[in-house]
Order: structure tokens, then C-alpha cells, then sequence
């Protein structure tokens, strides 16, 4: 019950000061954002929260700081607690980075930075830049925000001016580490079959992506490969009647491509992406048979957004996603289709609302709190307030 | 009738054909070296998708908080509402690619600003005294 006086606080106090607070003096910003959302399901719970009576259990608060001592040079922080359902509820580093760029063609960012992998990757836990609720779960699964939109390290960028008939071309190239708690969603599967990786993982990553701005105004064209070198990491894995065993697990380098494009004109945004996912995980106990997964998820998404007047917005995406090494059936796949609008009562407040409808369990759902097991289909109902400065 | 729908035509052309731009000046500080801008370069350093000019100048956007003369030019150069602009540069900043451009009340104290401090570019109506400050020519 602690995040709801939190959330009301930052909440209060974001709206009271509601302007962003230059230390021109220092030449530093502070700038900061909070939202609280509510979920509503029919049928599963969804991201480990009570949903189905209704649930609060959704609260953002951040606090970003901003110095730019020289005009080459800038410096940032920003640090977030998030809290949704089972997850988070604790204060991180979503970056804290130098930025050296020397012209449009060539910057470099070091620290623990964002990693600019496919369309949204860098944008997709700032609530206040976009329309939806929630980015399609598809590509940007929100339980693993911490783990996957950053990295410790470097990212190179810049933009490379071609003839002007054929447009702009931006480039980035990343590298460095990148960190998997053990409480990520990323191994939710994993734990509720009972194995563990009680120091989560640390993997060396390397990747690239290009930005193509064609000439026709607003349409870009992109896309990005990232490899995850990964590795062994300590396991437990904990057998009822039997007791907890220490071992190893491996699990393959993975490439994952992404594609993916994005028109805007005037109101209008459209936009789409696709990637692959494939990997193998090999879970080793002394004197047990070893026990292999093998996933390869294919994930897409389609979405169109319209601004019918200066403060509000409407729009409307498909996200699926299939394990093609999953049997057939409802755990197969997850098809959402989504309803979504904003209305931004003034440059800080703003108001979301949004209708999922989920066909299928592939991802998003737990066991733990749908004890009587996962129905196929669930209706999910979201409403979520904002405030930025 | 003939003279009623000559004056009509003339305006609708008048209409269709003034450039839209002539509403604002783009007033640089005196140290860019550019003598013009195109409507693409202001698009990109306004919505920080570049900070140099094409003949190598740094530059650094300077916003106006509201106001006609600010709906007018996100209208015309950046194609976005006032709201949608801000949330397009919260984004930058939020996602450690940008620094939040300085924003003024009055285009008086933006001239001031711009004339004071090298690189600064910014927009101020046609109408407003710019003493102190280079204008861009559009390309």
C-alpha cells in the first residue's frame, strides 16, 4: 500500500512546481515525469496484479537531470521507480551518460546508456512522448523495461546527408554489457517451473541500426540487429518434495533483426516493425538429465494514430507474437489488438484510456496469480494519468 | 460579374501563391555564419534532429513558451501542434539524446537572448524589433 501515498506525492508535488526548473546559473535542467495507471482484465490476471478485481498496481515516477557545461558536451542522469504488480517497486538508473558530439555527423554517448535497437527501443518507458498506454507488448514487453532498453558501455550515432533526392541516413553502433536481473520478466517462464538464476545474467552485447529518412517527407525506414553473446549462469532449480539443486544454466548467442518503418504527415503516424527472436537454454543439475528450451519468437506489429484536435489523439494497433517452437494452442501465441486515446488537458497533465483484446497466453500472464490456470482470451482495460515538466 | 470573379481570382491566387514564411523572420546571433536557412534546416535543428548548419555552424534552438507567432511557426516549419512539439523534445530528453531548448515569454526577451548569445536561433514575427540580431533568409 506504499505506492499509492508515493504516487500521490510525486504526483502533488510534479504538478505543483509544473515547469521545468532551469539552474541556468549551472546550466542544468531538471525535468521529471509520474504516471499511475489502473488495470482492469476479464478473465487472466495480466502482469502479475489482481487485474481481474481491478488493480492500481501501476505507478512510474521520474526525475531526469540535464547539464551541458560546453557545447560539445552534455551530461546526463535519470533514475525511475517503477512498481507494476510484482515488479520493480525500487528506484533505478534508467542512464546516467556523457554525450560528445562533435557534429551531426558523429557522437558518441558513454556510461550506462540507452540502446537505440529498433523503432522505440530509447523512447519506450517515456509515457508522456506517445499515445498508448502500452507500446505493443509484441516487441517492448514492459516486465523487462530494466533489462533491456540500456546497457553499460557506449553508443556511436550521427547523420550522414546523401543527395538530396535521396534523403538522410542516421546510423548508430552500440556495445558494451547488458544486465538481466533475476526478478525480470524475461525469466518469469523459467521460475515458475521452478529453476533460478539467483544473480540473474550478464551478457556482452553488439549492435547497429540504421535510420533511413527517404525524401518523401515524414517516411522513414529502418533497421537493427543486436547480438547477445550471453553464456553460462548459475541455477537453481527447485523440485517439490525433493528440495533446491544448484547447477548451470547456457543459453546461445542470439541475433535478433528488427525491421521496421514509420510515416508521419501532419496528423497522421503510422508505423510497423517486425523481429525475430531465437535462442536456446540449456539447464544443467548434477545428476540430472539436462533439460532444453528452445524459443523462436516472431514478433510484428501495425498501428495507426490520428490527432483529431490539438489535445486529443486516437488510435489503434495489432501486436502479435508467436513461439514457432511452442505446440499449438493458446500458450503458442498472443494477438492483441488495441484501442487507444489521449487528451493532453495542458502541456503537462494529460489522460490515457485503453482497450486491449488479447487472443492467447504467450506472454503477459503468470501462473502464480491465475491459479485455476489461463484461459485463451482476456479483455484488458486501461486508464492511466500523466504529468511531466 | 465578369470584374466580381476577376477580383476573386486575383486573391485566391494572392492567397495561394504568398509565402507563408513572410509571417516570421528567423533571427540568428551575429557569429552564425550562414546568411540563410532552408525550411528543412530549420525543421531539423527546431526539432532537434540537427544542431549545424549546412555551411558547419553550430546553432541552439531558442523557443518561445506560446503565442501566436509560436503556433504560427510550429504551423509552418515543424508541422505540429504546440502540445505534440513539446512531447517530441520531452522525448529527446527523456531519452538522453537532447537538452531542453531555453523557452521565453516574449519575443522581446528572445531577441535579447539571441543577441547576447553566440549560436542562439530562434523566430520572432515579422512585426518585432530585432536590433542586434542577423536574419536568416529563407532558401
Amino acid at each position: 500500500m506504499k505506492r499509492l501515498p508515493i504516487a500521490t506525492i510525486v504526483l502533488l508535488f510534479a504538478a505543483r512546481i509544473a515547469s521545468a526548473q532551469s539552474l541556468d546559473d549551472l546550466n542544468i535542467q531538471i525535468h521529471g515525469y509520474a504516471t499511475q495507471g489502473f488495470l482492469y482484465t476479464t478473465q487472466n490476471n495480466i502482469f502479475t496484479t489482481n487485474s481481474s478485481d481491478g488493480s492500481p498496481a501501476w505507478t512510474e515516477a521520474v526525475v531526469n537531470l540535464t547539464s551541458q557545461p560546453s557545447e560539445k558536451l552534455r551530461i546526463a542522469v535519470q533514475a525511475r521507480y517503477f512498481l507494476l504488480g510484482n515488479y520493480g517497486n525500487a528506484i533505478t538508473l534508467d542512464y546516467a551518460m556523457a554525450d560528445y558530439k562533435v557534429n551531426d555527423r558523429f557522437g558518441i554517448r558513454f556510461g550506462k546508456v540507452k540502446t537505440p535497437s529498433g523503432l522505440f527501443n530509447e523512447t519506450s518507458d517515456i509515457d508522456p512522448a506517445y499515445l498508448w498506454s502500452l507500446l505493443p507488448q509484441s516487441i517492448y514487453p514492459i516486465t523487462s523495461r530494466n533489462s533491456f532498453l540500456s546497457h553499460y558501455g557506449g553508443v556511436a550515432y550521427g547523420t550522414l546527408t546523401l543527395p538530396p533526392k535521396i534523403g538522410k541516413l542516421e546510423y548508430r553502433a552500440w556495445g558494451g554489457e547488458r544486465s538481466i536481473s533475476s526478478d525480470d520478466g524475461y525469466f518469469l517462464a523459467e521460475r515458475e517451473q521452478g529453476a533460478v538464476l539467483p544473480n540473474g545474467t550478464a551478457t556482452a552485447i553488439a549492435g547497429a541500426a540504421l535510420h533511413w529518412k527517404t525524401p518523401l517527407p515524414g517516411f522513414m525506414i529502418g533497421a537493427s540487429i543486436n547480438h547477445d553473446a550471453l553464456g553460462t549462469d548459475a541455477a537453481t532449480e527447485t523440485i517439490p518434495g525433493y528440495g533446491t539443486f544448484n547447477g548451470t544454466v547456457t543459453t546461445s548467442a542470439a541475433y535478433e533483426p528488427q525491421f521496421f518503418a514509420v510515416y508521419e504527415k501532419t496528423r497522421l503516424t503510422l508505423a510497423g516493425e517486425y523481429t525475430r527472436s531465437p535462442t536456446t537454454a540449456v539447464l544443467q543439475i548434477p545428476y540430472l538429465p539436462s533439460q532444453v528450451v528452445t524459443v523462436d519468437y516472431r514478433s510484428w506489429y501495425g498501428m495507426a494514430s490520428y490527432k483529431v484536435t490539438p489535445k486529443l489523439t486516437a488510435g489503434v494497433y495489432d501486436s502479435q507474437i508467436f513461439n514457432r517452437q511452442t505446440a499449438l494452442g493458446p500458450a503458442r501465441f498472443s494477438k492483441d489488438w488495441v484501442l487507444s486515446t489521449r487528451y493532453d488537458f495542458n502541456q503537462f497533465l494529460y489522460a490515457k484510456a485503453e482497450q486491449h483484446f488479447i487472443d492467447g497466453t504467450a506472454q503477459d500472464f503468470d501462473t502464480d496469480l491465475n491459479p485455476g490456470g489461463l484461459k485463451p482470451s482476456t479483455k484488458l482495460t486501461i486508464l492511466k494519468v500523466g504529468v511531466s515538466f | 460579374m465578369k470584374l466580381a470573379l476577376t477580383i476573386f481570382l486575383f486573391a485566391a491566387a494572392a492567397t495561394l501563391l504568398a509565402h507563408p514564411a513572410a509571417a516570421q523572420l528567423i533571427i540568428a546571433n551575429p557569429s552564425v555564419k550562414a546568411s540563410d536557412v532552408s525550411k528543412a534546416d530549420v525543421r531539423d535543428i527546431f526539432s532537434g534532429a540537427a544542431s549545424n548548419l549546412k555551411d558547419g555552424s553550430h546553432v541552439t534552438p531558442i523557443l518561445l513558451k506560446a503565442g501566436t507567432t509560436n503556433d504560427a511557426f510550429l504551423d509552418l516549419y515543424i508541422g505540429k501542434s504546440d502540445a505534440a512539439f513539446r512531447a517530441s523534445w520531452r522525448s529527446l530528453v527523456f531519452s538522453g539524446q537532447a537538452t531542453m531548448p531555453r523557452s521565453f515569454e516574449s519575443e522581446a526577451a528572445v531577441v535579447e537572448y539571441v543577441a547576447h548569445t553566440p549560436g542562439a536561433i530562434a523566430y520572432i514575427a515579422k512585426t518585432t524589433p530585432h536590433e542586434g540580431v542577423k536574419i536568416l533568409a529563407g532558401k
